[in-house]
């Protein structure tokens, strides 16, 4: 009896200290000294995220010289102010970031490339453009780095840090066991209780995500700050979602003895500020309109499209792919093309 | 003099570590001892630096006087008296302080007759600063990782340091250590007013005995402690308290870089039951 | 290390059971036969039992029970009623309040409405119980000090979970029944109103949290270094001061100058105990009500700490007019 307690308490304690790292590890200082705000690194977690998240080599440039790719292929609709040569380069590439198994087969019908059959080629064609948008209009996000198909793809046909509407539970309409959106342990949430969908109301819907009041004592009336300490969780779940994506904590943004205070924050919160907005934008002028594009099986347990949060680009990393400047090599990225 | 009624015979000789008669006297009601000497030495250099940094400061306001560790550039070296290097020697003054302070209990005990039961409570409070001050930042590297002497400026660096690992609460050492310190707070309420409530009965009542006081909490909920062990159990959820708050500290950083509710996975994803 | 240092109890003497001081003729009679259970012995007592049943009590384990089995066919019901998923995910499972949007209204069952019965069911049966404390005492002649200390914690319970929120006009601003979401509620409060490291009655409180563990280090060393003059007897030291009491005494003032006696150590005890909910429980009550950031409110008062740039000023893009 007394060996089986002990064996027990044995793997028990080998099972909860596996989870452990160990020293040395490394620290960045965020702020003033003693006020406690720091980055901290496990070198070798950094080392094996840091392989996993390189950029691939650029091709050599294409020739400029030449007809344009519009009057050479037919129903080239983005991209058509492309020479020939760097029209190719560009599909090759996309290939290697979308579908490098697929191969061109994946949006064309090889028989005939112009064809607009199936819906990846449409839906290719509107994250070009979105691709653009990014590069040329969100320049306070992503600044002179910018971004390609690769930075959400990374050589998936479907990005691996999408969201969806969670799906209800199956007797979500019953008397008892009212999640109230969260008070469960999900991913979304970092594993803690908070609202396991911080996105709908965030990075579609424009809801206020700041809960502070600007006033020491309470206003009365239309002076009054109306928000509720449970929208203080809905908020803290999109920072907590936020911090894993970057791979950052609370204080790589804020002084956390005032959230609020922009004065007592660092620039990486403008950026970050930025980023919803720019987050909001993509899913709402680009994606959500691309919904009834998708099959079936493409779409989330409520059938809605798979949009874009911050994990989508960043995946871990304070900079998508460690700021490695992938965008400089494909001009055609960086403006969006001026409509007919 | 500043002695109790029954307090001359208590008044001997003996039970010194060091120093022998030397220093065995006292002041007032303080004794003094070897370790009395070096507790006035370590608190007067280390108050007298404190005042001089609050000086060197913006202000003198006591809830804002701030003197702040080195920055984490300068490691484990020494750092320029402006710039850290004040703290440092502070907290050296600190450690000496508490520690003689301890020995001096030890040999006050020792002369009581007493057993070194406070000393020894009063080490693992030492080793709680030791760890956060010394034995953390040393296994992180450096000394700016501890924290600031200032009344609202040392909340500052706990407010940071936990939302570095983004929602604190999850960490399983501080949920023990939360729960012993609430658990000691009912203990001493409960004890307090145990003692009290047979000591003082009210109106017309006779002063009651230790069987009054079992039998109360036997008939509340089938069980008391009684008068032995519940000193037992007190001491040890506050030392249970302190441990685990060393525990839970010093795994931040060194042992786990992540944030905290993630260190949960291990058990959300066991085989056999994950989703 | 050959000294007995009063830790563990190396010999338990077994003598006749004590079922307890004669209670006054309007009590039920006792429960249970009394037994030993020889681990709790080499620590404090080893008698089990026997334990009083009144109506007070089981009235008062049967609304607590049904509270309790509410919460818990909730969480269940909230997995889907997989008893795996309840075991996996207890500690993130929760009874919430209503959301925000029912203000003091009587929301749906599905929507609070349980965690509404709960609070009122809980309520009762802690009550009842606090109605126990007190009864037992006075029917063994003691004084109500116990009650009285409980009820220091039943105010803070109160803050929480009905008169705050009645005060803000929403049982969502309430704490949910769970492990971890109730920890989600403290990091919650004190992120909406502006950091409570900075509400003043919040630090007076967890002064009087490590106080109260401190003192009862001080006091349970000092009475365990003393057990070899009978130091834990401290009904007879306190009537008939022993040489326990004196070098206890001694001990402290010899250290710190000053000391308490065998009798008045229990009152410091007491009311850090109790100072620690009370001073909690006003400061909860302001938040929101009266003060709605406690940094800004600090900073009024001039006790925040200013600490030199290290980065470029930076400004809120919202009221620069940024265009996103």
């Amino acid at each position: 009896m007394k060996i089986i307690f002990k064996t027990a308490l044995c793997l028990m304690a080998a099972v909860m200290l596996a989870g452990c790292e160990r020293p040395p590890i490394e620290t960045v200082q965020t702020g003033f000294r003693g006020t406690g705000m720091e980055q901290i690194y496990n070198p070798r977690t950094l080392a094996k995220q840091a392989s996993l998240n390189a950029a691939p080599a650029a091709p050599d440039a294409a020739d400029a010289e030449g007809p344009k790719a519009k009057d050479v292929y037919k129903n080239v609709q983005v991209l058509g102010d492309l020479s020939v040569g760097q029209f190719n380069r560009h599909m090759a590439s996309i290939t290697q970031w979308v579908a490098p198994e697929a191969g061109c087969a994946y949006c064309h019908n090889v028989q005939n490339f112009a064809d607009d059959e199936k819906y990846t080629k449409v839906v290719a064609r509107r994250m070009i453009e979105m691709t653009q948008k990014v590069n040329q209009d969100y320049k306070a996000h992503v600044a002179e780095t910018g971004v390609t198909c690769y930075t959400c793809h990374r050589g998936n046909n479907v990005p691996t840090q999408v969201w969806t509407a969670p799906k209800d539970r199956l007797y979500a309409n019953s008397l008892l066991g009212d999640l109230a959106g969260q008070n469960m342990a999900t991913k979304a949430a970092g594993l803690s209780s908070l609202p396991s969908d911080p996105f709908t109301p965030y990075l579609k819907d424009a809801l206020p995500i700041r809960v502070n009041s600007d006033t020491a004592m309470t206003g009365a009336g239309s002076y009054a700050n109306r928000a509720s300490t449970k929208q203080a969780e809905f908020t803290y779940s999109l920072m907590v979602h936020m911090s894993e994506s970057l791979g950052v904590n609370c204080t790589y943004c804020h002084n956390t003895r005032n959230f609020a205070s922009w004065e007592e924050s660092r620039p990486q919160r403008v950026t970050a500020w930025h980023g919803i907005r720019m987050a909001r934008d993509l899913n709402n002028e680009y994606i959500i309109p691309l919904t009834d594009k998708f099959p079936a099986n493409r779409l989330g347990p409520k059938g809605d499209v798979a949009k874009v949060n911050c994990s989508t680009c960043h995946q871990g990393a304070y900079k998508p792919l460690y700021g490695a400047k992938m965008a400089k090599d494909f001009p055609e990225l960086q403006t969006l093309a001026a409509k007919p | 003099m500043s002695m109790l009624s029954f307090e001359r015979q208590y008044r001997v000789r003996g039970g010194t570590l060091f120093g022998g008669d030397l220093f065995d006297f006292w002041v007032g009601p303080f004794y003094v001892g070897f370790f009395g000497i070096t507790t006035m030495f370590f608190v007067l250099t280390g108050t007298t630096m404190i005042l001089w940094g609050a000086a060197m400061g913006p202000t003198w306001n006591v809830w804002q006087i701030n003197i702040a560790p080195p920055d984490i550039s300068y490691g484990l070296r020494l750092a320029p008296m402006m710039e850290g290097g004040l703290w440092q020697l502070i907290t050296v003054c600190a450690i000496g302080a508490f520690v003689s302070w301890a020995l001096r209990e030890v040999e006050i005990a020792r002369k009581l007759g007493m057993g070194l039961h406070v000393p020894v409570a009063f080490g693992m409070a030492i080793l709680a600063y030791v760890s956060l001050q010394v034995i953390r930042p040393v296994l992180m590297g450096a000394w700016g990782h501890a924290f600031p002497y200032g009344i609202y400026s040392h909340l500052d660096w706990v407010s940071n340091t936990a939302y570095q690992y983004l929602h604190f609460h999850y960490n399983p050492w501080h949920m023990i250590a939360a729960s012993l310190f609430f658990a000691a707070t009912l203990a001493l309420s409960m004890h307090g007013g145990l003692v009290l409530s047979a000591t003082n009965p009210g109106k017309g009542q006779v002063v009651k005995s230790p069987e009054h006081e079992d039998t109360f909490f036997r008939d509340l909920i089938g069980y008391s402690v009684g008068t032995l062990g519940i000193h037992r159990l007190g001491l040890f959820l506050a030392l249970a308290g302190v441990w685990f708050g060393i525990v839970c500290i010093v795994v931040s950083g060194p042992f786990w870089t992540g944030a905290w509710p993630e260190w949960w996975g291990w058990w959300l994803n066991m085989p056999i039951w994950r989703t | 290390m050959a000294e007995y240092q009063n830790l563990f109890t190396s010999v338990q003497p077994v003598g006749p059971l004590h079922d307890g001081i004669e209670l006054p003729r309007d009590d039920d009679k006792r429960t249970g036969k009394p037994f030993l259970v020889h681990l709790l012995g080499r620590i404090g007592n080893a008698q089990i039992g026997p334990v009083y049943l009144g109506s007070l009590g089981v009235a008062s384990l049967i609304f607590g029970m049904a509270a309790f089995n509410i919460i818990g066919f909730n969480m269940l019901a909230s997995v889907d009623w997989n008893p795996i998923q309840l075991i996996r995910q207890l500690f993130w499972l929760a009874l919430e309040p209503p959301p925000p949007a029912y203000g003091l209204g009587i929301p749906p069952l599905a929507e609070g409405g349980w965690w509404l019965i709960v609070g009122f069911l809980l309520t009762i049966s802690i009550m009842l119980w606090w109605a126990r404390t007190y009864r037992r005492a006075r029917q063994l002649g003691l004084g109500t000090h116990v009650a009285w200390a409980f009820a220091a914690a039943i105010w803070l319970y109160l803050v929480c979970g009905f008169f705050r929120p009645i005060m803000m006009g929403s049982w969502s601003e309430a704490v949910p029944f769970g492990i971890f979401p109730h920890l989600d509620w403290v990091s919650a409060i004190s992120l909406r109103y502006g950091n409570l490291f900075y509400n003043p009655f919040h630090a007076l409180s967890i002064v009087f949290l490590y106080g109260s563990a401190l003192l009862f280090a001080m006091h349970g060393a000092t009475i365990l270094a003393v057990g070899r003059y009978g130091g834990e007897r401290e009904i007879e030291q306190i009537v008939d001061r022993g040489t326990a009491s004196e070098r206890a005494g001694l001990f402290w003032r010899w250290t710190m100058g000053f000391n308490a006696t065998m009798e008045s150590i229990h009152r410091w005890a007491w009311w850090f105990a109790v100072l620690c909910p009370l001073v909690g429980g006003i400061g909860i009550l302001l938040t929101g009500t009266v003060v709605d950031n406690w940094y800004l409110w600090s900073v009024k008062h001039h006790v925040v700490p200013a600490y030199p740039l290290v980065t470029p000023v930076v400004v809120d893009p919202a009221i620069l007019g940024v265009k996103p």
